[in-house]
């Protein structure tokens, strides 16, 4: 039976897990007709998620919230899953880039982009955007060194810390990060575009610009 | 060979780990003498961390850093960690809390705290805190409901989610949270303080103290006198009533009463005249209006200043440019009775520069315009010097916004009155 993912199809947090389940064949499907602020109100949904965030899976032993601990379960199905590197150690900083990835590049994406959009719950505030945006060129600057002399984050392949900072960068190149702001981080924007073209990416991800 | 963890003894990142290390029989030591800024700031621990933040965990593999990375892998170093649960089920349900402990409830706490430290990088906004406060409890609302029917997060014994949670709700408790907010979440109550007394966490924790008050607003040192004096009978008036937090917060910062500004020998110019005519002046702006203020004009009561952006290279959108511009006028609010200010957003495309003209009460900016609104220290400011006709023109092309001014097109003037 299919594992059944609540999010609206362009939600990059539910990128993650359809990734994942891409790369070793875990059955995961995206419900359909999701409405934002609808589906994810009603009762059904608030069981499963008491405070209505997408994205949500569900699974015959229960739902499970929370996108990244989604991927992680979803990685784990899999015994072995190379997605979680081949060592302890490899684990480790996996989770260490998954852990950076939303902390310091989605955390300051987002303090950067949703002021601008007029949530009242996040306001415009120039000062604190700037320096959302100086956490973020450090945070770049960090990953831009690291993939100086690394093709992907851990290892020499694919793992769950590349879908996860993949999806994340995915909407900060379409919404905030100009040309002109990632030309600074070479080895980053090197890595984006490796990273969105294999199929398992591309499949789920579309064209990204 | 122990694992050595860097970060202060007072981390609740770091409690996470050595928690999790005391279930799983794991051996790991805090490193002696972490000097935070000092240590974390060292090459060698550049090179475990490139962001310089702590904690980090040394391993003879090499360094881990992200406090929750650490403890996952910590918890993994023990096969089939009941940390972790015992089955997959569990696992993701583990993976859910830590998460949700993460950016439900830690950042919220962080919202709410951090601004409150006084650090420019998070600015306190009355707004932004009540709705971090809402948040929290958003998410507390939703722990309590699953509490109320599990003694842990997941399954039946302590696993690695009950360690980041309760990590991250002893910061909440011991600075921000006090009783009357947490008694509309007795679950959460409950289990906080069952967690705490549990031997492996007392034994990293030590003992643990509920607030009795929100940590207050740190201000900045350079502070007018007479606002410092106020908030002073305001706390003892505070402790014989308590009040619910955001009360507290609304009242505590707003600098109402007594303005130093009304001390100052009495002005010719009556502000709200010179607002009138500039107002209503439709045609003949010059003639009329410019002249009119320079009629009105009091140079022992008031000051200009003209102000000119610092950053002007990042102001490459215009309606963010605008919107810049427009959330600044808004906070000037607090100075609407001692200042007149015109801002001009000039050129015709990206870089957009930032100019404008203050009039102020007094012969310097107000102190407690520049403590209150934080984008003034955004710009460059500079008194007009009265003497210098050229000062004195720049000043009247920019009330009427005169275009092109400086040779430039305007898009877009925007007056504060």
């Amino acid at each position: 039976m299919a594992l059944v993912l609540y999010a609206a199809n362009t939600n990059k947090n539910a990128f993650k897990t359809l990734i994942a389940a891409e790369y070793y064949g875990v059955d995961v499907k995206l419900i359909k007709n999701f409405e934002m602020g609808v589906t994810n109100k009603t009762s059904e949904f608030l069981k499963m998620n008491p405070i209505g965030k997408v994205t949500v899976l569900e699974t015959p032993d229960g739902a499970i919230f929370e996108s990244n601990a989604i991927a992680r379960y979803i990685t784990r199905l899999k015994a072995d899953n190379p997605l979680y590197g081949s060592s302890l150690i490899e684990y480790g900083h996996i989770e260490q880039w998954i852990d950076f990835a939303t902390l310091e590049v989605d955390a300051n994406i987002m303090r950067w982009f949703l002021p601008r959009l007029g949530f009242l719950a996040f306001p415009y505030i120039a000062p604190a955007e700037e320096f959302a945006i100086v956490a973020m060129k450090r945070a770049l600057e960090a990953l831009n060194t690291h993939l100086a002399l690394n093709t992907y984050l851990v290892g020499h392949y694919v793992t769950l810390a590349n879908i996860v900072l993949t999806c994340i960068l995915t909407l900060g190149f379409s919404r905030v990060m100009t040309k002109n702001f990632t030309s600074a981080f070479p080895h980053v924007e090197r890595y984006l575009w490796t990273m969105v073209n294999p199929q398992n990416f591309s499949k789920v991800l579309g064209e990204i610009k | 060979m122990a694992l050595v963890l860097y970060a202060a003894n007072t981390n609740k990142n770091a409690f996470k780990t050595l928690i999790a290390a005391e279930y799983s029989s794991v051996d790991v030591k805090l490193i002696e003498n972490f000097e935070m800024g000092v240590t974390n700031k060292t090459p060698e621990f550049l090179k475990m961390n490139p962001i310089g933040k702590v904690p980090v965990l040394e391993t003879p593999d090499g360094a881990i850093f992200e406090s929750n990375a650490i403890a996952r892998y910590v918890t993994r170093l023990k096969a089939d960690n009941p940390l972790y649960g015992s089955s997959l089920i569990e696992y993701g349900h583990i993976e859910q809390w830590i998460d949700f402990a993460t950016l439900e409830v830690d950042a919220n706490i962080m919202r709410w705290f951090l601004p409150r430290l006084g650090f420019p990088a998070y600015p306190y906004i009355a707004p932004a805190e009540e709705s971090a406060i809402a948040a929290l409890k958003r998410a507390l609302e939703a722990l309590n409901t699953h509490l109320a029917s599990n003694t842990y997060l997941v399954g039946h014994s302590v696993t690695l989610a009950d360690i980041v949670l309760t990590c991250n709700l002893t910061l909440g408790y011991s600075r921000v949270m006090t009783k009357s907010f947490t008694s509309a979440f007795p679950h959460v109550e409950r289990y906080f303080w069952t967690m705490v007394n549990q031997p492996n966490f007392s034994k990293v924790l030590g003992e643990i103290k509920q607030t009795e008050s929100v940590i207050p607003i740190q201000k900045k040192p350079a502070q007018p006198k007479e606002l410092k004096a106020k908030p002073e009978p305001k706390k003892e008036a505070k402790k014989d009533a308590p009040k619910p937090e955001e009360d507290d917060i609304e009242e505590a910062p707003k600098p109402k009463a007594k303005n130093s500004l009304d001390l100052l020998p009495p002005s010719t110019m009556v502000l709200d005249d010179w607002k009138r005519l500039y107002s209503n002046t439709k045609s003949n702006f010059r003639e009329v209006a410019i002249k009119g203020f320079w009629d009105m004009y009091d140079p022992e009561g008031y000051s200009l200043w003209f102000c000119d952006y610092k950053y002007n290279e990042e102001n490459m959108v215009s309606f963010v440019t605008m919107n810049k511009v427009g959330g600044f006028l808004q906070r000037m609010d607090l100075a609407r009775k001692y200042a007149f200010g015109k801002m001009l957003i000039i050129g015709s495309e990206p870089p957009f520069k930032l100019k404008g003209v203050w009039l102020f009460r007094g012969q310097e900016i107000p102190p407690f315009v520049m403590e209150e609104c934080y984008d003034m220290e955004l710009f460059e400011w500079t008194k007009v010097d009265l003497s210098d006709e050229a000062q004195k023109e720049r000043v009247n092309q920019m009330i009427e916004d005169q275009e092109p001014f400086e040779g430039e097109e305007l898009l877009d003037a925007k007056c504060f009155k």
